[in-house]
This record gives C-alpha cells, sequence and structure tokens, in this order.
C-alpha cells in the first residue's frame, strides 16, 4: 500500500540528499509467517549452515540456530497451537521470556499458526500479568522457568489454558545447557518449582512436528489476509492505561521496510551480525533485530540479559558484530566499560538508539570510540514503531529525531487543531502503514489518539526547515525510566494502597543513570499513629510493581499543591525539583 | 609420604586447574590490564614482594628447622591460588582482577619463583640439601604453563568449552583440597599430633598476615575498600597444590615428609581462614553499598 501525500514532505529533499527513497515498495510478503518462512528457506538452502540466532551467557557459554532450524522448529510449534492444542486462528498466545533461542522459535511459531502474540514482559508481577493475559484473552502462554513461580496465582485468576514452559539454555549443546541448568538450580537457585501442568517446549515441539505430515505448516498460514492482527503489543500509551496496540501483518511489515530503507548502504543482506542486548519482547528490538535482520538473513546474537553490562563483554568480543540497537543507557553504559573503550567492536557500520533522548554527550562519544556513526530515530509502540531515523550518512544533528521514513506524514499539530507553523512546536501527529489499528477492545482509548486516519502521540515536537524533527517535551507526566515508560497514575494507585498513606504524588525527575527516575511525594495519613516509613512504601511497591517502576526516591510531605479544583498539581513538583536542580 | 600415583595424580589435578585458569582470560583482558599498569604493579608487589619476605620472617622469627623453613619459603613464593577466584566472588570483590592477578602471578612464576626461592634460601642459610634447584621449579612452572595457554586457545576458538574448562579448574581447586584431607591426614595424625605450635602458627599466619599486608598496601597505592578486598585475598591465597607438587617432585625419602608439613597445612587453614575473611568482606561490602544507597536517599530527603 501507498500513501496518497496530500499532507505536504518538507524532509523530502534531505531524504533523497541522504539516499533515502521517498516512497515505499510494497511489502513482497503477505505476511509475517510468510516473510519468516521465505527467507528462513532461502538462507537455509544458500547457507546452510549460517547461523541465525546465537545466544550468549555472560560467561561465553553461547547455543545457536540455524535459518532452516528455525524455520522447522516454528513449523513444529504452530503445527503444536493447532493441531495438538486446538487453538484457532486468531486465538491469542503470550510469549514471556527474556532474549533466548526460545523467543524465536515460539513469536515466528505463533505467526505461522495464524495466531496472535501477545509480547509479555518476563518481570512483571503476576498482577500485571493478570491484567494483560485477561484484557487479551490470552489461551496459551509460553513462559521462562525462571519466572514459573508466579503461574499458581496467574492461571488461577485468568482464561490461560496452555502452558508451555523453555529456558534460557534451549537449545543449546549438552554440556553447557546442563552446567547452566545446574549452576541456576543448585548455585543461584532461580528456577522455582512449578506445580501446575505444563509442557515443556522440547516436548510441545516433538508432538507438533508429528502433526505436520497430515497439516503442513504452510497450510495453517497460507491464507493470512496482511490486515489480519500478528501482535497485541501492551502499552501505556499517553494515558497511562495499559492496553494492548493491534498491530497487523501489514503494520509490522511495512515498517520492516522502512527501518531497512533508513538502514540504506549500512545494511547489506549476508553480511550483518546484530547485538540484541535489548529485549525482544519490546517492540523497538522486536521489528528492528528479530524480523528486519531476518530479512537480510543477519545474525542476531541474543543477550539475555545487559544488566550488569559486563554481561556483553563475551557477546561483543567472540562475534563480528556490524550493528548496535540500543537505548541512551545501554551505550552510556558500554563507554563507561574499559573493555569496550580499549576494543570497540572492529566490524561494526553503525548504531541507532531509541527508545529515549539520547544524550549529544553520549552520542557524541560513541563517534569518537567507535569511528561510526550513531543515529537517533523515534517511534512508539502504536507506530511498529519507527516513525523517523536520522540519516545515517550526512550530517549529524545533534538532538534530532530526524526525518520520517519513508511512506510516513508527520503532522505537528496545535492544541486548536490547526498545523503549527515552520519552526514552531505542536503535538506530533502520525499517518503510514506502520500506523496501528487501535487499541484492543478500548474503543474509547483508540478514539482519544486515532483521528481521521492520524495518530496523535502526544509528543510535541518541532520541525526545521527542511524536514528535522526534534522532540520539545515528552508527553506530560510520562517517567522514561532507561526507555520504558512508567505511568505515574500507576505507581501512585499502588501507594495509596497503603493505609499508612493520604496522598501521593508521583512524578519524573532527572537521573544520571536512567534518564529519568520515579520520585514519589506522599502526605502521612493523620489517622495512622505510626507515621510513615519510606522504606516501606519502596518495599510496598516492590512488591506490586515491576522494579523500573519502583520509585527511587521517596519524599515526605505535609502537602501536595493542588489545582482549585483539587487535582494534585504534579508540573508544580517538577517545577521545584527543576529550580533546586538549576540552584544546586 | 605420597606416593608416586598420588603425585601423578596431583600433577593431573594441577594440569586441569591451570588449563581453567587459562580458560578464564582472553589475550584482550591482558592487554586491558596493562593500560592501567597500577593495579597490576600492586598486585605483583604483593605477591612478589610481601609473601615471599613474610614467609622468610615467619620463619626466622619462629626459628623454624631447615626443612620447615624451606616449606614456607616455597609456599610464601608460590604465585596467587586460583581458589582466591571462588572467595572473591562469595565476597562481592572485583572478580576480574582477582583473575587477572592470578593468572599474571602465575605467568610472572616462570621467573619470580625460582629466583626469590634461592635468594630466601641463602639469606636462611639453608644447606644444599634443603634447596630445591631453580631449574626444578621452571621446568614444572613450564609444564604448568602449556595447559594454560591450551585453556587460552580453547577459549578463543570454542568459548563452550572454554566456559565449561574454566567451571572445571575452579571445582578441582577445591577437590585437590579434600583430596589432601582424604588421603594425608588419615595417614599422619599422629605427626600432626606432634607438630609444634609454631608450626602451625607460621601456617596460618602466612595467609592471615599475607591478607592483611595486602589491604594495606593496596590502600597505600589508593585502591578502593573493594578492589583493596579482592587484592588481600588475592596476596593471601597461595597457590597451595601447586608447591606440594613441587616438593613431590624436587625432594624424595624422608625429607619430603618435613618439607611438606607446611605447604600441606597451609592448604588446609587457607580454606578455613579464606572462608571467615570472606564472610567479613563480604559484609563490609554490603554495609558499604547500603550506605551509599542511604546518602543518596538522605540527600534527596533533605531536598525541600
Amino acid at each position: 500500500m501507498t500513501t496518497s501525500s496530500t499532507s505536504p514532505r518538507p524532509w523530502q529533499a534531505a531524504s533523497v540528499a541522504a539516499g533515502i527513497p521517498t516512497e515505499l515498495p510494497h511489502p513482497q510478503h503477505s505476511s509475517l509467517a510468510a516473510l519468516v518462512h521465505e527467507r528462513c528457506a532461502h538462507f537455509a538452502q544458500r547457507r546452510p549452515k549460517h547461523k541465525a540466532f546465537t545466544c550468549v551467557m555472560p560467561n561465553g557459554m553461547n547455543g545457536s540456530l540455524t535459518y532452516g532450524q528455525i524455520d522447522a522448529l516454528s513449523d513444529a510449534f504452530a503445527g503444536y497451537l493447532r493441531s495438538v492444542l486446538g487453538l484457532q486462528a486468531g486465538d491469542r498466545v503470550a510469549v514471556q521470556m527474556p532474549n533466548s533461542l526460545g523467543y524465536p522459535v515460539a513469536a515466528f511459531g505463533v505467526f505461522k499458526a495464524g495466531c496472535v502474540l501477545v509480547n509479555t514482559n518476563p518481570l512483571y508481577t503476576a498482577s500485571e500479568m493478570v491484567h494483560q493475559f485477561n484484557d487479551a484473552g490470552v489461551k496459551a502462554l509460553v513462559i521462562i522457568d525462571m519466572f514459573a513461580d508466579k503461574l499458581p496465582e496467574v492461571l488461577a485468576k485468568t482464561q490461560v489454558q496452555h502452558v508451555v514452559l523453555t529456558s534460557i539454555s534451549e537449545f543449546f549443546p549438552l554440556v553447557p545447557r546442563g552446567i547452566i541448568r545446574a549452576v541456576q538450580k543448585v548455585w543461584s537457585r532461580v528456577l522455582p518449582s512449578v506445580n501446575v501442568p505444563h509442557t515443556r517446549l522440547k516436548t510441545a515441539l516433538a508432538l507438533g512436528r508429528d502433526t505436520l505430515t497430515k497439516t503442513p505448516a504452510a497450510t495453517l498460514w497460507q491464507r493470512i489476509s496482511p490486515d489480519a492482527l500478528a501482535v497485541l503489543q501492551y502499552t501505556g500509551g499517553t494515558t497511562g492505561v495499559s492496553k494492548g496496540a493491534m498491530l497487523t501483518h501489514s503494520n509490522l511489515l511495512h515498517n520492516v521496510q522502512q527501518m531497512l530503507a533508513m538502514g540504506g548502504s549500512f545494511m547489506k543482506e549476508d553480511e550483518e551480525c546484530v547485538l540484541t542486548a535489548l529485549p525482544l519482547y519490546h517492540i523497538f528490538a522486536f521489528t528492528a533485530n528479530l524480523l528486519g535482520f531476518l530479512t537480510l538473513g543477519g545474525r542476531n546474537i541474543l543477550v539475555p540479559s545487559p544488566r550488569p553490562v559486563q554481561n556483553l563483554q563475551r557477546a561483543v568480543e567472540n562475534y563480528p558484530i556490524t550493528w548496535i540497537t540500543g537505548v541512551n543507557t545501554l551505550y552510556n553504559g558500554l563507554l563507561n566499560e574499559e573493555w569496550f573503550v580499549a576494543y570497540p567492536p572492529k566490524h561494526l557500520k553503525a548504531s541507532i538508539a531509541g527508545g529515549t533522548a539520547l544524550h549529544d554527550a553520549v552520542a557524541e562519544r560513541w563517534r569518537e570510540v567507535t569511528k561510526t556513526p550513531i543515529a537517533e530515530g523515534y517511534g512508539l509502540t502504536e507506530t511498529s514503531p519507527v516513525v523517523s531515523f536520522n540519516p545515517l550518512s550526512g550530517d549529524v544533528r545533534l538532538g534530532s529525531i530526524g526525518v520520517p521514513s519513508p511512506g510516513t506524514d508527520v503532522r505537528l499539530v496545535l492544541d486548536n487543531g490547526q498545523d503549527a507553523p515552520t519552526g514552531q512546536a505542536g503535538e506530533i501527529w502520525v499517518r503510514g502503514p506502520q500506523v496501528m489499528s487501535g487499541y484492543w477492545n478500548n474503543p474509547a482509548e483508540t478514539a482519544l489518539v486515532m483521528k481521521d486516519g492520524w495518530f496523535a502521540t502526544g509528543d510535541i515536537g518541532v520541525m526545521s526547515a527542511d524536514g528535522f524533527f526534534t522532540i520539545v517535551d515528552r508527553k506530560k507526566d510520562m517517567v522514561l525510566v532507561s526507555g520504558f515508560n512508567v505511568y505515574p497514575n500507576e505507581v501512585e494507585e499502588v501507594i495509596a494502597q497503603m493505609d499508612s498513606v493520604l496522598e501521593v504524588a508521583v512524578i519524573g525527575v532527572p537521573d544520571a543513570t536512567t534518564g529519568e527516575a520515579v520520585r514519589a511525594y506522599v502526605v502521612p495519613n493523620p489517622e495512622h499513629a505510626d507515621g510513615i516509613d519510606v522504606t516501606q512504601v519502596i518495599a510496598h511497591c516492590k512488591q506490586q510493581l515491576t522494579s523500573y517502576k519502583v520509585p527511587k526516591h521517596v519524599e515526605v510531605r505535609d502537602e501536595l499543591p493542588k489545582s482549585p479544583v483539587g487535582k494534585v498539581l504534579r508540573k508544580d513538583l517538577k517545577a521545584q525539583v527543576a529550580a533546586e536542580t538549576t540552584r544546586s | 609420604m605420597v606416593t608416586e600415583f598420588e603425585t601423578k595424580l596431583l600433577g593431573a589435578m594441577m594440569m586441569i586447574i591451570m588449563l581453567g585458569m587459562g580458560a578464564s582470560l582472553t589475550w584482550r583482558d591482558f592487554l586491558i590490564a596493562f593500560r592501567k599498569p597500577k593495579g597490576v604493579l600492586v598486585g605483583l608487589l604483593s605477591q612478589y614482594l610481601i609473601m615471599p619476605f613474610l614467609g622468610f620472617a615467619l620463619a626466622m622469627a619462629l626459628g623454624l628447622s631447615p626443612g620447615w623453613t624451606l616449606g614456607l619459603i616455597l609456599m610464601a613464593c608460590m604465585p596467587g591460588g586460583t581458589t582466591s577466584n571462588i572467595f572473591t566472588y562469595f565476597s562481592k570483590g572485583v572478580l576480574a582482577l582477582s583473575i587477572m592477578m592470578t593468572t599474571l602471578s602465575t605467568l610472572v612464576a616462570l621467573v619470580m619463583v625460582p629466583a626469590l626461592l634461592v635468594f630466601y634460601s641463602n639469606a636462611a642459610g639453608l644447606g644444599s640439601e634443603f634447596k630445591i634447584p631453580a631449574t626444578n621449579v621452571a621446568q614444572v612452572l613450564v609444564v604448568l604453563l602449556v595447559p594454560t595457554i591450551i585453556g587460552m586457545v580453547t577459549r578463543k576458538l570454542n568459548p563452550n568449552v572454554g566456559a565449561t574448562l574454566e567451571l572445571l579448574g575452579g571445582v578441582m581447586g577445591i577437590a585437590v583440597i579434600l583430596f589432601l584431607v582424604v588421603t594425608w591426614i588419615p595417614r599422619n595424625h599422629m605427626l600432626l599430633a606432634a607438630t609444634p605450635w609454631p608450626v602451625y602458627f607460621s601456617a596460618i599466619g602466612l595467609g592471615l598476615f599475607g591478607m592483611a599486608l595486602g589491604y594495606l598496601l593496596a590502600r597505600g597505592f589508593k585502591q578502593d575498600p573493594n578492589r583493596s578486598r579482592t587484592i588481600a585475598l588475592e596476596t593471601g591465597i597461595q597457590n597451595g597444590p601447586m608447591a606440594v607438587l613441587i616438593v613431590t617432585l624436587s625432594i624424595t625419602g624422608a625429607m619430603q615428609q618435613d618439607v611438606l608439613l607446611i605447604p600441606v597445612l597451609y592448604s588446609l587453614f587457607i580454606v578455613i581462614s579464606s572462608s571467615v575473611v570472606t564472610v567479613f568482606f563480604r559484609r563490609m561490602s554490603i554495609s558499604e553499598s547500603l550506605a551509599r544507597d542511604q546518602r543518596k536517599m538522605g540527600s534527596v530527603m533533605n531536598a525541600r
């Protein structure tokens, strides 16, 4: 599909100069399943031994799958979902694991089964899982064994009928797999005993494989329409209520094309090896690393946990990394590692940063250390995610999010609905083939952001005369901790559950390591004799929230600033913080 | 006495330990370490200046017999033991520094150990029958360097095999000491009962005083407390099995029993003293990081 260009595109000259096509070619595949199968078959035939995915542990232990294996295993998993479990096309399957070899097998299997992938953060608490699985109507769950301790509670409160268990060392050679499991079990004790009915991924694949003779995998996906739903990607969006962005096969296929077009001559078929330190369940790595580099026949180096950054050392040393995708925190972390600065990856061609603003100082130092370009891009879950990108060739524009990707229209809209004059700030509205079809089962939230085919991002930006965009301000109150969205509403709700708390307000404050950090202001409840214990507030949050959402600071106040109607004014608290920062 | 078979077994175990040590590092790690030579310098100083002198001083002060003196000096001149890495891990120290110091001191040992052994044996006035030939020591070290290099190459060629060897080497470090406990103590309990206190004192003191001096030296060179604790463990923990191996290969007969006593006692007691120190260091590490958090929290609380 090509977008009719009724809206002016001032960036066209800049795009052309950077060698970026202005119109997007039609995707060659009708669905993600077709893309995965065709690409895998193609590369498996041409380079049978070439690895598609390699998972690297901090000590260098690793396991790999070739393109041929990925194709066969994901076929088997599709067979398991449809023919063994009896799921129907369009049924939701949640996949909840850190970067590991089971991820591509499960995710591609879901696509080939014609089912809908629900990406889930493995660090979610039980209540977060319950909310997401119930909202999406998840029928089957593929989960890493390390986090299976939450299953009894989650299964009791949801409609999830089938559980498939995988492990971090899945598909590793026998000896490393045995050692990793032994270490996890005996040494670090991170393997809980699983006492709910479940199937091991290996078993599921064997069962699925047997069904393929009767029902070949291709018959499961051949009739998927490009407009069918492919992924439910959960996000707080701009309003903070967790909801599933409906991304279709067409959305993601187009965004892969857009990303590859922006990468241009820096991304070549058969040549790339990408460091995947960001989690694949996040839309950035999902589209860019998993789908984008698969399309190119590249090799994905999967790192289960990039924290501490030292965990990346063996992955960077042992493989000829040509691309890195990351967020500001990751790049900054790598630049603070001696092993990285002393020996930056010598095959590196370029890096892309997204998720949160890339600091100018980090970008400059990155270019200096690696002698390669780093480009900041802009995107959202609702846009699959790439909206705009800095061209890799040409002048560096610090602080800019670049020009819109091919086939994308961007407007800056004022509060009165008019377009902002050039150079003036307005809300960024996006239209293009990558924009979601709406939020799952949530017409009210959808109506708030989808306006006549445009998606209102809630981010405020300005555009230069030649079409480069810059973000002025993030959506009002959202806190971005290392690129993860934290919604003050959610944190406030959790803290407000405490008897000792009368009132609470949560804001984001600048933080040297995570970009922003969550800060909570609490007012003690005079009815409660013991007053407030700050450590208890944090402990309570840790129980209810994923760690990045837990406040880093808690401050006790006698009262909170309020508007005449009694609404807590977060902007006043932010202004106080800003004043403090300037004073000090 | 240690039988021929036991000597061979000990040699084989030592090979595996060194294979694992080699596999714990890459060539690049070395080059990185030498970019900041101060850390390396402190490590080597504590290993080859403090420890040998400490061993010599203890032997002189306690008036040990020539056989015991030789055992103590040999023990004191040994490079760092691979078990220090395990204790560093548990004490929340700087693991990379520990591994680097162990490997570097082992490589340097080829030159330093024979030289120091000759120097301190002469200084202690040991008779020619109580000397271990420098070439003998060098030979053992060269033989042990071969598996170290094989380990490093393996790591490069196949990270899976490399990481497996690394783990195996670590486990073997403990296994050798268990092996000594099981085979040597039951046959020598009479000897242990008859051993006078200065021998015990020197065998235990070498490790404990070594840790204390290593810590002070590191602090003197402005290393932070956590790095200093790592250097302390590294300094105090010597490669005991290597000393036992050198003695069994160089000295035979009744004299072997005499010279062997302190290296064996050291190897047994260092496990106990390191464990105690590790618990202590771990607490310090944790309370320091809590204090850091507290300071950060406090500054926020006060910021009004």
